[in-house]
Parts: C-alpha cells; sequence; structure tokens
C-alpha cells in the first residue's frame, strides 16, 4: 500500500498538487487509517526520516511549511478526510476525522492545521449550507488538491488573526467586496476563500453573510496577497494577509441567504472547536507529555514513580485522559445528535485548552534544560510550547467560547431539573471508537436546544454516575474514595445550579455580571469531570486498553486536580494511585503507545 | 532586544525608615546601574512590562497602571501593605473583597500576618479591576495547581504577586503569564553556595571575573529575575535554578552555557523601588497580537448572543 502512495499520483494542472487517491487505496475504517497514516509518517526519532522531528524541526527554524511531509499528506490525499462520502470524500464522523489527524498533530500542530484542519473549518460552511452545486463544486476543488482556507469576521477582543474583515456591497449581477486581513492561514496560496463579510451595518445577528471566494474566477487586479506575517507559535504555517479593493463577486457566491453569516459561525464553529481541542490539543499534549517522560527515564535517577517528577507525570496524564474524554464526547455528540452540540462543544474547548496550557508548564518543570534544546531529541517540547497557545487563540478563542456560554448559565438556573438525575446524555458519547453515525452538517443548530427543554444532559449525567459509584465502594479504598470524590462533584453541580439562580435573580440587569464567567470556568470543569466518569464507567475492562480507564485511579487523579482547581477541600489520594497511574504511563511509553484514550500503536 | 529606560538607582539609597542599612542598599543598587543591569527589555514584538507604578491606596490614581497595560502590554503596581492596612482596617465590604479568601484570613492568628495578607489579596483585586473596568468584589482570585493565581473566566490577563518585607506588589499582562519577584536590596547570599546551586555554569563564569561586592549585587538580581521567570511558568522553585540563565548585564533567557535560549517571547525588567527594594519582573509574550481592550464589558461578541436568541424571546440577553 506504502507504494502505491509513494509512486505519485497524478498531478493536478491547476494547484500543481497532487488529486487524492481513490478511497479504495486506503482503509475505509477511521481507526485504520490514523493507523496507516501513524505508519506512513514513521519514527519521529529515527535519523534520516524524512517526516521526522529533525526535518520537522528545520523546517519550523526556517519557517517553511515541511514540503516533504506536506506532500505525503497529498499522496494519503488528506484533503479526502475532509470531504463527506456522499460528495466522494472519506469524512463520515469527526470523532473518526479526529483519529486521523492525530498522527499529524502529534509530530506537527502548525502542519495539521496548514496542510490540514483549516480545509474543514472553511469546508464546513458549505456542507452545513451550500446548494447542491456549491457541495459538488468544491468537493472537487478538494479532492483535485486545491487549497482552501478562511476568513473570518472580526471578534470581539479580536487578536492578530480574528482582526480586521470584509464588506461587500450589492452590485450588478452580485456584490463588490472590499477589505483587508493580515493574518490569515494560507492566503498566499489558497485558490478558494470561505469569507466571512459585512453586508449590512450594525452589532445585529444578520449583519454579515458568507461567500466562496475562487480566485480563478475572480479579476486579478482585485485580488491582493499580502507578504507573510511573522508569527511566534506555527512559524511554518503560512500565515499571510489578503486585500481585496472593489472585488466584484457573483451571486452565486453567496452561500446559504444573505445575512446568515453569525448562524452559520455558531453552527460550524462547534465542529471546528471539537477538532481543535480532540485533534491538534490532545494530540500536541500526547506529545508534549512523552518529551517530559523520555527527560525523566534520561534523568541521572531514572523515572521513579514515586518521586516527585512521577506525580507530575501521572497527572499530566489523568489530565490528558479527562481531557480526551470530554473532547471525544463532544465529537461523538456531533456525529451523533448535532443538533445538540452548540454548548457542551464551546465547552469542551474552553476546558481542554486552559487544563492543557497549565499542564505543559507543569511539563515544562520536568524537562528543566532539556526543555529548551532545539535539536530533534527535545526540540518539539519548545516549539509545542510556541505552537499550541496559536492553536488555542488565546483570550480571542476563549471569549468565543464564553460567548456561547455565558447565556447557558440561565438555562443551569432553571429549578426544573434540579436534584434530579434524569435525563442523562446517551452512554453513547462516552464510548471511544464505538460505532456512530456520519456527522450531518446540515443538522448543527444555532440555538441551544437541550433535549430536555432547560435539562443539561452532560450535568445529569456526572450526578448519575456519582450515584452509582456508591455501589461501588466496598471494591475497595480507590473506589470508595472516587465515590467520595464523585459525590463532592454532585454538590458542586447543585452549589452551581443554586448560584446560577442567584445571579439572574439580582435586579442589577443592564450589564454583563462578572461573576458569570466565573460560573462559567466552574461549569467546563464540572463536564470534564462528567466525561471522565462516565468514559471511566463505560470503558470495557477486556477490550485493548480498556483495563487501564475501567479502574479508578486515572478518575481520581483526574477529580482530585479538577476539585483542587474549583478550590475544594480534596482529600490526600490513597497510597499507591499516583505510583501505578505513573507505572502505566510508563508502560505505554515503553509499549509506544499513544497516551490518549484510544492507546494506538505507535510508529 | 530593545534596551530603554534604564533605572537610576538614588544616590542616597532613598528614604530608609525599617532596619536596612543605607550605604549598603545605596552600593547594591549603584552597581547593578554601573554594570546596565537594570532597566527593561521588550520581547520581539516590542511588548514590555512598564516601570513599577506606586498606588498607596485603592482611591489613588490607576490611570497609569491602564495605559501601562495598554501601550506596553504588562504593567506593576506596588505599595507597602501597612499602606494599604486602612483601607483592610475601613473597608464594610471586607468579606466579600476577600471571597473565597475570607476563610484563610479569618483563620490565620496574627494580626499582622492576617492584615498582611487581606492586603496583598486588595492590592491584586484593585489592580485587576483596574484593568478590567469591573468591581474589585467580582474578581474571582483562583489558584493554578502549581500555586499561581490568576482571575478565574478572566483570561484577558494574567497577574503575579510578590511580597517581602513591607513591600507587595501585582504584575498584570494581557500578552501571557507574567511572574514577580522582589526582594530587600541588601540581603546577603552565601555566594559560594549561590554560585553552586543557582547559578549556571556560564553565569558562575560570568561573576567570577567581578569584585566580592559587585557579585553580591548580580546574585541578588539573578535571584529576583530566576524567581519571577519560574513564577510566571508557575513553577516557583520546581525548575532548578541551574537549567536557565541570564546575563549579568540587562538582557533575555539564556541556556546554561550563555547561549540566547527564546529570548524573543519573554519580556525582562528589574527597578529599585522605595530606595531599598529590587523589583524583577518576567512577562511571556504568546505571540498573538492581543486586543488593547481588556475590559471585562466588552469581551463577548453582541452579534452572537443576539444571533443565539430567536426574536421575541426574552431568554439569554445581553443583560444579564
Amino acid at each position: 500500500m506504502k507504494d502505491s502512495l509513494a509512486a505519485g499520483a497524478d498531478t493536478s494542472a491547476a494547484a500543481g498538487r497532487p488529486a487524492a487517491p481513490p478511497t479504495r487505496r486506503v482503509p475505509g475504517d477511521a481507526r485504520l487509517r490514523a493507523q496507516y497514516l501513524e505508519d506512513l509518517l514513521g519514527d519521529p526519532f529515527a535519523a534520516g526520516n524524512p517526516h521526522g522531528q529533525q526535518a520537522l524541526l528545520a523546517a519550523d527554524e526556517r519557517r517553511e511549511a515541511p514540503a516533504a511531509t506536506e506532500e505525503l499528506l497529498d499522496r494519503f490525499g488528506l484533503a479526502a478526510e475532509f470531504v463527506p462520502r456522499a460528495l466522494g470524500g472519506r469524512l463520515t464522523g469527526v470523532e473518526g476525522l479526529a483519529q486521523v489527524l492525530r498522527p499529524v498533530f502529534r509530530r506537527d500542530v502548525a502542519l495539521g492545521f496548514g496542510a490540514g484542519m483549516t480545509a474543514l473549518f472553511a469546508a464546513s460552511v458549505v456542507w452545513t449550507a451550500g446548494d447542491e452545486r456549491q457541495r459538488r463544486d468544491l468537493a472537487r476543488r478538494l479532492l483535485d488538491g486545491g487549497r482552501i482556507t478562511i476568513l473570518h469576521r472580526e471578534f470581539a477582543h479580536a487578536n492578530a488573526i480574528l482582526r480586521g474583515e470584509y464588506t461587500a456591497r450589492p452590485a450588478p449581477g452580485g456584490f463588490t467586496v472590499e477589505g483587508r486581513k493580515e493574518v490569515v492561514i494560507n492566503a498566499d496560496r489558497a485558490d478558494a476563500f470561505v469569507a466571512y463579510v459585512r453586508t449590512a451595518p450594525g452589532d445585529g445577528p444578520d449583519s454579515h453573510s458568507v461567500f466562496l471566494l475562487e480566485t480563478d474566477r475572480l479579476p486579478a487586479p482585485a485580488v491582493h496577497r499580502l507578504p507573510r506575517a511573522r508569527t511566534h507559535g506555527m512559524r511554518g504555517a503560512h500565515y499571510a494577509g489578503l486585500e481585496l479593493q472593489r472585488c466584484p463577486v457573483p451571486a452565486g457566491a453567496l452561500i446559504g441567504r444573505l445575512g446568515e453569516g453569525v448562524s452559520l459561525s455558531l453552527r460550524t464553529f462547534q465542529v471546528s472547536r471539537a477538532l481543535v481541542s480532540g485533534g491538534a490539543l490532545v494530540g500536541g499534549m500526547d506529545s508534549a507529555l512523552r518529551y517530559a517522560v523520555r527527560a525523566a527515564g534520561e534523568s541521572r535517577r531514572g523515572l521513579v514513580p514515586r518521586g516527585r517528577r512521577g506525580r507530575v507525570l501521572a497527572g499530566v496524564f489523568a489530565d490528558l485522559l479527562a481531557c480526551d474524554a470530554l473532547a471525544v464526547a463532544g465529537l461523538r455528540l456531533l456525529d451523533l445528535a448535532p443538533q445538540h452540540a452548540l454548548i457542551p462543544s464551546a465547552a469542551v474547548k474552553y476546558a481542554v485548552s486552559a487544563l492543557l496550557h497549565e499542564d505543559l508548564d507543569e511539563l515544562a518543570a520536568v524537562l528543566g534544560a532539556r526543555g529548551y534544546d532545539r535539536g530533534p531529541a527535545y526540540g518539539g517540547f519548545q516549539k509545542l510550547v510556541r505552537d499550541l497557545p496559536v492553536a488555542g487563540l488565546g483570550h480571542a478563542g476563549t471569549a468565543d467560547t464564553q460567548a456561547v456560554l455565558v447565556p447557558h448559565l440561565r438555562t443551569l438556573a432553571h429549578a426544573g431539573w434540579r436534584g434530579e438525575a434524569g435525563h442523562e446524555a446517551p452512554s453513547a458519547l462516552f464510548t471511544p471508537g464505538a460505532p456512530s453515525t456520519a456527522l450531518d452538517f446540515r443538522r448543527l443548530d444555532a440555538e441551544p436546544r437541550d433535549p430536555h427543554s432547560g435539562c443539561d444532559g452532560l450535568l445529569a449525567a456526572l450526578l448519575g454516575a456519582a450515584a452509582r459509584l456508591e455501589g461501588k465502594r466496598t471494591r475497595g479504598p480507590r473506589w470508595a474514595a472516587l465515590a467520595a470524590l464523585a459525590r463532592a462533584f454532585a454538590g458542586e453541580v447543585h452549589s452551581l445550579a443554586e448560584r446560577c439562580a442567584t445571579l439572574f435573580s439580582r435586579p442589577d440587569t443592564g450589564t454583563l455580571a462578572p461573576a458569570a464567567y466565573v460560573l462559567v470556568d466552574r461549569y467546563c470543569l464540572l463536564l470534564a469531570a462528567a466525561s471522565c466518569l462516565a468514559v471511566c464507567e463505560n470503558a470495557d475492562p477486556g477490550a485493548a486498553e480498556g483495563d487501564l480507564l475501567a479502574g479508578p485511579d486515572w478518575a481520581l487523579l483526574a477529580l482530585t486536580r479538577f476539585g483542587r482547581r474549583l478550590g475544594l477541600e480534596v482529600p490526600d489520594l490513597p497510597d499507591g494511585t499516583t505510583q501505578d497511574l505513573a507505572a502505566a504511563l510508563a508502560d505505554r511509553y515503553r509499549r509506544g503507545r499513544s497516551f490518549d484514550l484510544y492507546g494506538m500503536r505507535l510508529a | 532586544m530593545h534596551h530603554s529606560e534604564p533605572a537610576a538607582a538614588p544616590k542616597d539609597g532613598g528614604r530608609v525608615t525599617d532596619d536596612i542599612r543605607a550605604r549598603d542598599v545605596a552600593a547594591v543598587l549603584d552597581t547593578l546601574h554601573r554594570l546596565s543591569a537594570l532597566g527593561v527589555i521588550a520581547t520581539a514584538h516590542g511588548s514590555a512590562v512598564a516601570p513599577p507604578v506606586h498606588i498607596p491606596r485603592p482611591d489613588s490614581s490607576w490611570l497609569r497602571i491602564r495605559e501601562n497595560l495598554l501601550d506596553r502590554g504588562a504593567t506593576v503596581a506596588y505599595a507597602t501593605w501597612t499602606e494599604w492596612l486602612p483601607a483592610v482596617l475601613t473597608t464594610p465590604r471586607l468579606k466579600p473583597l476577600l471571597g473565597r479568601d475570607w476563610n484563610r484570613y479569618a483563620a490565620t492568628r496574627d494580626p499582622a500576618v492576617r492584615s498582611r495578607f487581606a492586603a496583598s489579596r486588595l492590592l491584586i483585586k484593585y489592580t485587576a479591576a483596574a484593568a478590567l473596568g469591573i468591581e474589585a468584589q467580582d474578581i474571582d482570585i483562583a489558584y493554578r495547581l502549581g500555586g499561581r493565581p490568576y482571575l478565574r473566566g478572566l483570561d484577558q490577563v494574567e497577574v503575579g504577586l510578590t511580597h517581602t518585607g513591607e513591600l507587595m506588589a501585582v504584575g498584570i499582562s494581557r500578552m501571557g503569564r507574567i511572574g514577580l519577584d522582589a526582594e530587600r536590596a541588601d540581603r546577603r547570599f552565601d555566594l559560594g553556595l549561590m554560585r553552586r546551586q543557582m547559578c549556571t555554569p556560564a553565569e558562575a563564569a560570568e561573576l567570577a571575573a567581578l569584585a566580592e561586592e559587585e557579585q553580591a549585587a548580580c546574585v541578588l538580581r539573578l535571584w529576583t529575575l530566576k524567581e519571577a521567570y519560574t513564577k510566571a511558568l508557575g513553577q516557583g522553585m520546581r525548575l532548578p535554578f541551574t537549567e536557565f540563565g541570564f546575563g549579568l548585564a540587562l538582557g533575555g533567557l539564556r541556556t546554561p552555557d550563555g547561549a540566547a535560549a527564546q529570548g524573543e517571547e519573554w519580556a525582562f525588567a528589574s527597578h529599585p523601588v522605595l530606595g531599598r527594594y529590587l523589583i524583577s519582573a518576567a512577562c511571556h509574550d504568546a505571540g498573538l497580537d492581543p486586543a488593547g481592550d481588556t475590559s471585562v464589558g466588552t469581551m463577548l461578541d453582541r452579534r452572537l448572543l443576539t444571533a443565539m436568541t430567536p426574536p421575541g424571546d426574552q431568554g439569554p440577553a445581553v443583560d444579564i
């Protein structure tokens, strides 16, 4: 199979990039494709591997995309992963897509965006609201090796990547578009742009519309590609500017209805947020933890599970598994019931980026001077320190999720569901890799639509899991400790609901209460705890790597850390819990397995 | 690297109100000034930690704090805890102001320790409130697992805190993580021990070329910089100080062998304050070129909020 790829497929004349190979050449199952891609990319630390860390770091140092690896991904047909199967691609569910992308993100976060995921951020608008012709044309373009990127509108508290926007005025036959953005990934080499463009003045919800701008159909003098922007992180990604001057755009370029842009961003960002979390952040953190495990192993004393380093590594491992539990729940929710994903997908992004950035600092202390190394053995760590904040978009990314989550506090304030454990989110959300359905982009919803009016299924899952854990107390001190901790978290769920109710009963309307942001932060930590408990409860101890997930250790350590972040009084862990988890981590490291929920074999 | 505003050491050692030996203080600050070790190092993007601003009371002017945050990216407010003691003793709202820290305050028996703790929390809250445009009592100070304080739910700024003797200082940054450390300028270190346990080989070699008095001044500054940097990382002293270093003159981060390490992303500053303390700050620039606006009132995108609300529904409106 490798040979058929390495032989090189036809190259498309238009873009100079190879077209995706027919789907039959690569495995149909996403898990197998992930393994296939992992093996194609090879051992990151093998000398002479053209896709290893040495080559990727050298390209980053030169501020270039790694050409050989981009070409390999083209030959693998990465673009087909972003095209729904019904349109000739390989995309079914986003859980599977995140699995396929993790081998790329584990090696190079910037490459995962630049050569990959950005295409879906853009294309998802067409899959969601495009007409048949637009869907077919874009699918063809991507499968033929075309490159597409996204032009966001300017958000509140925008950073460089979100700053600037475009404006359209009606003109004969369509519109005239004007505007400029300085920092857009792949703006210097994309042949199509999905553009959020202002079509009405003011702050209303119908101020923007989305257009598909295909540069080969626009007059060249109106389109100015601006020079590359110098970024601290993702140095190899092609961030550049695009200026449009009195650019005529045909009416047929409008995606969806006029004024539908803000609604479309609310719908499609759910997919983006879940994939950034479950692809880039979890994949990148997997590698960061691997550098730290290796550094601890190579230190004078070696990796001592009982020592301070062992405690830090076990803690980050627990966080990573818990973050993945939350991310996978969000991804599976998109696949199974996309109409309910608005709130959870925002919470996934909020929690996973906050937790993993904190963990990166903990790992830096374990790495010590190796953390500053630029060589192939450890240089990837410093690259992750630079790249991951760009992936999460910092405060602007947080504010974007808060805009979705703050209104949800009103739902939490409703008394209706408090005190009952009913209406739990289905257990199918918490079984990584189990059969799922294909994500139907058209069912994504811009308005929160909870299944049982005013209920929060994920929080209810926490209450349910906590209640069921009471029956497992007799299994041993660790289960008893987990049950006690879960009960404390259930108490926090009720306390959160009461605080939300208090917030909304206050008379000081007219401004957003700063307390709302505090409650959103606590809500997201509780959802992470809920996913963690639910994945533990639903894990099959007989499955490969299921033993660890079905046991109490990782959930116990993860909830302990969440509890401390919430400011709860958390008891000490039962003897041996941390050491056993550190030993399980060292075991996965030695066996060459990924540190996420899937524990896949690494090249 | 942009050198700017080398801070002059006061010639007479400044006002001396406690047991600090004025001559030592003056000599240390003079030495650092002479070695060009004081002042500000900006990041490649030009963001920097502005020189510390004295805020003696909650009702002092916060204008320079806001201006520094907007113009430079990071700002530092300082005071003595005794200056803020009247505020602690007279505010009728101490309990809501301390929030989750109230229990720790109430459980502390030594009145001086208790008051100093309360004064430092008030300084954080008032400084953060000035930066964010909200009331001090709306700030929820939470702590990362490594102990670094942060403002729960409001990640447009990071905070850093230090206190020593009667000095307390708070750093606020909109660029990325910030750490502060302050020491009395006449604090004496065991030079042999410091060279072995705190210094990189490159630092030890540079120090060896100096007279002992000069070494003492340089070690003091290195100590505060290393404390500030590891506090910015949220790791306190868990990251061994021999694993990274600085030059003896103003400059960025170095590897143990003295080579430049990620110098572009970190801003550093060392300044004398109150004539008898040295404050150092370390501030990371995550490189996102974030918005200058850090106010809470503008952070939610109004279009998203209105788009999620069906017409006629008075549900999740902006007026929470």
